[in-house]
């Protein structure tokens, strides 16, 4: 059977790519779109270094199918940084000392930014629960926590208080 | 949260807490990876891993995978060009030949185009077993009629990796005559133990069991490699330690190191598991079709056939007088190698006897083989394993005693000059020191209140780690344009990079931003060991400074003639030099960088260069305290705070430090609680996945306090001792001492499940 | 993963003709969660795939509708968590809100289907006791036309159900709670988070108007047996009895022995067993708490 074409979205850029069914929506991305930012650590769903944004909604793309992400919206690392200026979620992963081997740093990173979409205002308990999927083997999370709630005061704009 | 460390006036870089210069890169997915490698007809590996623990291979059919489009080759044992062929060396049995020892052990590669051709080609590689009986529980291993792991006897055990984690002049004597499991035995004595514990007013004694544990990177391994038609091998592969790999790989496929470039690639994680493994087999692919090839191993793959550490079982008995004196300890130490020799019992029982000073010792270990994967370095190999029996006891004795834990360790708490198992004696450490920080926490200081709760306790531990030495070298060069260079031969794993960069800019006052550090391939990098044995700060560090010393003073040197001042009467600020009292005689760095780069030049390039060996160890001691809370109807512990306190020497870089001592201790609360390689019985690995083999997510891991001691080394750079081991040893210990304060029942096996809580409480009955 | 077709109908009549044109050897495709995990790595318990058909266009499954007297039609197709956050399931039926809530990570949530973890059939599923104790009944459409399947009836063993080849699970129907009643979900891990569940008990309880005696009670309990299963026998005791502390520990103690766990990687019988008292105990305390409060 011939490869199917489908439709890709990328950090805003339109891709027509012909991929195999079986083949996974990072596997598409990373080798067919040349993304390589997005990581696989497993595979199978259970350590969120592949996650990125599906139309809109935080997915682990190694368990994805590419075709049925046909036509959608995706968002990887590489859509966050806007005209070469970091993200604040970036930034602040940056300067809390957040980054170590940096494997789980992406999917760690889109899963910071989709939590502060949905909840600016998070608590350390609601960090906790947002980055639950995203395995880290270095930080032991720590400063990670402390990333995301300094970039949630960035955002909001707060001096200090939230 | 991790504490400010208070600014130290007379550095400008070196103690501040600095951001990691690769950090930006990493946050925006730019950093490349050894899977991010694209080279022009590449070949993607699968290998085909047995599914059996020990068996003959008798034929293998590789007809339908070749059959398969896209599939370029099937390589078997027989397939590979000659090499040099250890049987007892897990690394230099590139594919299994005759017999398979583990269950996963390669016995095939297949390259194709694709790695999807490559996976499903794999599939139909038919291979004919003979099953062999496969020995699997150490213990049973070791009984005198147990079936034989391996068919031939250890003749030529590989031992040369385990002085790049740890540096020790003991000898581990190699099991002989009878055909045995046991490969190889350690013994310590010291003083007379019977007599000791006839001396204590308290002796307590228990089996300790830890599990098998995988160092589980995020980033599995992945090695790419190449062999072109003029005999140049190239090597990328994410690993910690590109000279061992390239020394390594020569000398198994006969190719002069001139010839063989190894580039590590950034290491997405290591934990001591990405030294060397499948470099050589790689490298062989690569010869045999001319071609690029790599091996980017999945997880179930890595889970399979990388190198875990091992399960142990430690049996101990510790002795105590009234007044809190430790008078004896005796142990019986046996870990379970795997396949292959290589378990770290030599670190296990110099440092089961490492931690208090104690009269009469007598410990002996044991080195198993099994029939599962052989087993190789994780972060401290072999210490927490000792930790949890020895730290246990401690608490036992101090409960049975009526003694607080914390004075009991302080009181017997190992100082400079006290002895190691070995007989050689500690150098400056601190600790004690860590101790007494951990008692200043608000855990500690509140557990008595905290205990007032229902099924909440407080438990502490210590531990620690000698460190490996290895030479090492650097350079540092004036650019034309007046910023500098600093190149290394270490991979980066840690931030050290970050650190060197510190280190020059302080040795040459400069800004951060003058200096740009790079780890270059063999080819090109000045020797470094691994980075590994927690050494990599502490031995190419003093490098780098020597390095940036020596640029300084050519730099000096130059800018006298110019200047026509005296050295002496130079300063350097900013890359500006210039004579003191006489601001208007100066030379900047850029005009320096054109003078000694240009066509005509005057002057020499400033090239500085820094070469040490290492011959002095720098232990790093840490302390650690944990509250914990227990459901003692579902025995699920929860961790509601932790503590760790590390001693350093002096650190570089704060913020990375405190990063390395809050990675490791949440990878002691993994091997505390979830962690477990899980092999039935008949050696088959039941959970090589990370569902069911359960790392510790931000939902069980409270934020840890980082608290940064500081008792300078001898030898290391501004007093830096060792960094990135120590802080992974204590957590079962601690976790296990905090469950048994809690609910008073003590659980003697880790991972600490809410199963073994239960039944530790009585309350579950089959 | 080996190669196999895929197709992407429109509508639910496309769908079903497909898997009538096509034949034996498909799959519905929703989430992907379990069944591209299972292609990948091998633990799927039927044949690999010829072809997969996927659900995600379907209107027809994204139903979310309350009817007056009928209760609350819930589409197959709603991911984890939609059916987590909806108002309509966390009013009335909150014990499947739990479920799809504890189903893995975000991640996992985002793209798993209550559909998908019915018919993945693994004895552990989250949504399962929640559904079965709410007494929800599955709405399938094949091409001999649609029937509805309690779902007591729909689970066979692990990994199979009463789907016939070329049916795809529509939706489902929870029947209105009565007065009075609550529910709830929790499950045993042994990480916070992203495991399978080693044990999951569903209550539901229904108190009578002057709040003395249990009108309704239903007890499911998961990864206990080869199919999630109901306690009847618990329930039976604690039906028609005020909610004393011994009653419920009486109902608790006949749960734990009504389950027939197996040893297993994740956790021993003899563990799980303990657990399902424990849990019962509790869910059931608590629900009846609640219920008296509504």
């Amino acid at each position: 059977m011939p490869k199917r074409v489908i439709s890709l979205t990328v950090n805003g850029s339109s891709y027509e790519v012909a991929v195999e069914p079986w083949w996974t929506l990072l596997y598409t991305v990373r080798e067919e779109l040349g993304l390589t930012g997005s990581k696989e650590g497993c595979g199978t769903g259970d350590c969120g270094a592949c996650s990125m944004l599906l139309d809109g909604r935080l997915v682990t793309s190694c368990i994805v199918l590419a075709v049925e992400a046909d036509g959608c919206q995706v968002t990887t690392i590489e859509g966050l940084a806007q005209g070469g200026q970091l993200h604040p979620v970036q930034q602040a992963f940056v300067e809390k000392g957040a980054v170590q081997c940096g494997y789980c740093i992406p999917g760690m990173v889109m899963a910071a930014y989709d939590l502060l979409r949905r909840n600016p205002r998070p608590t350390l308990e609601d960090v906790r629960l947002g980055l639950a999927g995203n395995l880290c083997r270095c930080t032991g999370y720590t400063k990670i926590y402390e990333a995301v709630l300094a970039a949630a005061e960035r955002l909001r704009g707060d001096g200090g208080k939230g | 949260m991790a504490r400010e460390t208070t600014a130290r006036p007379q550095f400008r870089h070196v103690g501040r807490p600095v951001d990691r210069i690769d950090a930006t890169g990493k946050v925006t997915g730019k950093t490349v990876y050894g899977d991010d490698l694209r080279l022009p007809r590449l070949l993607h590996v699968k290998l085909v891993h047995a599914p059996l623990a020990h068996a003959r291979i008798r034929r293998i059919d590789a007809s339908k995978a070749l059959a398969v489009p896209g599939v370029e080759a099937v390589i078997t044992a027989a397939d590979l060009p000659p090499h040099h062929v250890n049987p007892d060396a897990r690394a230099q049995v590139l594919l299994a030949r005759d017999e398979v020892l583990f269950y996963g052990q390669p016995v095939a590669a297949v390259l194709a185009r694709d790695p999807y051709t490559a996976a499903y080609a794999r599939d139909l590689v038919e291979v004919e077993y003979e099953e062999l009986p496969a020995v699997v529980d150490p213990l049973e291993a070791m009984r005198e009629d147990a079936p034989l792991a391996r068919t031939a006897a250890i003749r030529e055990a590989d031992r040369s990796e385990e002085q790049g984690h740890i540096t020790v002049e003991a000898e581990q004597q190699q099991a002989q005559s009878r055909p045995s499991n046991v490969s190889s035995t350690i013994t310590f004595r010291r003083g007379d133990v019977e007599a000791g514990f006839a001396e204590a007013d308290a002796v307590v004694e228990g089996t300790w069991r830890s599990a098998m544990v995988h160092q589980s990177y995020i980033e599995p391994h992945v090695i790419v490699a190449d062999y072109d038609a003029s005999g140049e091998l190239s090597i990328w592969s994410s690993t910690q330690a590109p000279f061992h790999v390239r020394h390594e790989v020569a000398r198994t496929l006969g190719l002069p190191e001139a010839r063989v470039r190894v580039t590590a690639t950034e290491v997405g994680g290591g934990f001591g598991g990405k030294i060397y493994l499948y470099e050589p087999l790689v490298a062989a692919l690569a010869m045999c079709v001319r071609r690029p090839v790599k091996l980017a191993m999945s997880r179930k793959e890595d889970m399979l056939a990388a190198t875990p550490a091992p399960q142990a079982v430690v049996q101990l008995k510790a002795g105590m007088k009234a007044d809190g004196t430790l008078v004896a300890l005796q142990a019986r130490v046996v870990y379970d190698s795997g396949a292959f020799p290589g378990a770290p019992v030599l670190p296990g029982c110099l440092l089961i006897g490492g931690s208090y000073k104690c009269p009469n010792l007598d410990i002996q270990g044991f080195e198993v083989l099994t029939n599962k994967v052989s087993v190789g370095a994780l972060r401290a190999p072999g210490a927490p394993h000792v930790a949890f029996a020895l730290e246990s006891a401690m608490d036992m004795l101090a409960q049975r005693l009526e003694l607080d834990p914390l004075e009991v360790r302080l009181k017997n708490a190992v100082e400079k000059g006290d002895p190691l198992p070995s007989g050689q004696p500690y150098p400056a450490i601190g600790l004690k020191e860590c101790l007494e920080a951990i008692a200043r926490t608000d855990i500690w200081r509140e557990r008595h209140r905290s205990r007032q709760r229902p099924n909440r306790g407080v438990g502490l531990a210590v531990g620690g780690w000698l460190g490996g030495l290895q030479p090492a070298s650097a350079t540092v060069g004036l650019n034309a344009d007046g910023t500098i260079n600093v190149t290394v031969g270490a991979a980066d794993i840690t931030g050290t990079n970050t650190s060197f960069a510190q280190i020059a800019a302080e040795e040459l006052n400069v800004p951060l931003e003058m200096v740009s550090v790079v780890t270059g391939d063999t080819r090109t990098a000045p020797y470094a060991g691994m980075s590994a044995g927690s050494k990599t700060t502490y031995t190419v560090g003093r490098a780098v400074k020597l390095a940036a010393e020596d640029a300084r003073q050519q730099i000096l040197a130059i800018a006298s003639q110019r200047l026509e001042v005296p050295v002496e009467e130079l300063e350097m600020e900013d890359g500006v030099v210039r004579a003191r009292g006489q601001p208007e005689k100066q030379v900047t760095f850029r005009e320096l960088g054109r003078l000694t780069t240009g066509f005509g030049a005057r002057y020499a390039p400033i090239v500085g260069r820094g070469a040490i060996t290492a011959r002095r160890q720098a232990p790093g001691f840490t302390a650690q305290v944990a509250e914990v809370e227990v459901d003692p109807d579902t025995g699920e512990v929860t961790v509601l705070r932790y503590a760790v306190a590390q001693d350093v020497g002096f650190a570089i870089n704060p913020k990375s430090v405190e990063g390395q001592m809050q990675g490791g201790a949440a990878q002691g609360l993994g091997i505390a609680l979830f962690e477990e390689m899980v092999y039935d019985e008949k050696g088959r690995l039941l959970n090589p996945n990370l569902l069911d083999y359960r790392l510790p997510t931000a939902r069980d891991v409270p934020p840890i306090e980082a608290i940064i001691v500081e008792v300078p080394s001898e030898e290391g750079p501004y007093g830096a001792r060792i960094v990135g081991e120590p802080s992974i040893v204590p957590g079962p210990a601690a976790v296990a001492n905090a469950v048994a304060d809690a609910v008073g029942a003590r659980v003697f096996e880790a991972p600490i499940t809410p199963e073994r809580v239960l039944r530790a409480l009585g309350k579950l009955q089959d | 993963m080996r190669p196999f077709a895929h197709f992407a109908p429109g509508s639910l009549d496309e769908a079903v003709e497909i898997f009538r044109r096509e034949g034996e050897g498909g799959r519905p495709l929703a989430g992907g969660t379990d069944l591209v995990v299972q292609l990948k790595e091998g633990g799927h318990k039927f044949p690999y795939p010829r072809y997969l058909v996927s659900l995600r266009r379907l209107p027809e499954l994204r139903a979310l509708e309350w009817r007056d007297g009928q209760g609350l039609l819930l589409g197959a197709g709603l991911t984890m968590a939609e059916v987590a956050r909806a108002e309509a399931v966390r009013g009335r039926y909150s014990a499947l809100a739990d479920g799809a809530g504890l189903v893995g990570s975000l991640q996992t949530m985002n793209m798993a289907t209550v559909g998908g973890n019915v018919c993945n059939a693994a004895p552990s599923a989250d949504t399962a006791p929640p559904l079965l104790a709410l007494e929800a009944s599955a709405r399938i459409v094949g091409p001999e036309g649609e029937r509805l399947v309690p779902l007591e009836e729909f689970w066979l063993g692990p990994g199979q159900t009463a789907l016939r080849h070329g049916e795809v699970l529509v939706e489902f129907l929870l029947p209105p709670p009565m007065p009075r009643s609550a529910s709830i979900y929790r499950r045993h891990t042994p990480r916070q988070q992203m495991d399978i569940a080693v044990v999951g008990v569903a209550v539901a309880v229904a108190l009578d108007e002057a709040g003395r005696t249990l009108r309704k009670v239903r007890i499911a309990l998961g990864a206990v047996a080869p199919t999630p299963m109901r306690a009847r026998r618990a329930e039976a005791a604690l039906e028609g009895q005020a909610p004393t502390d011994e009653a419920i520990a009486r109902a608790a103690a006949l749960a734990r022995e009504e389950a027939r766990p197996i040893s297993d990687l994740r956790g021993s019988a003899a563990f799980r067993r303990h657990l399902v008292g424990v849990m019962t105990e509790r869910l059931l305390r608590e629900a009846i708490e609640r219920a008296r409060r509504s």
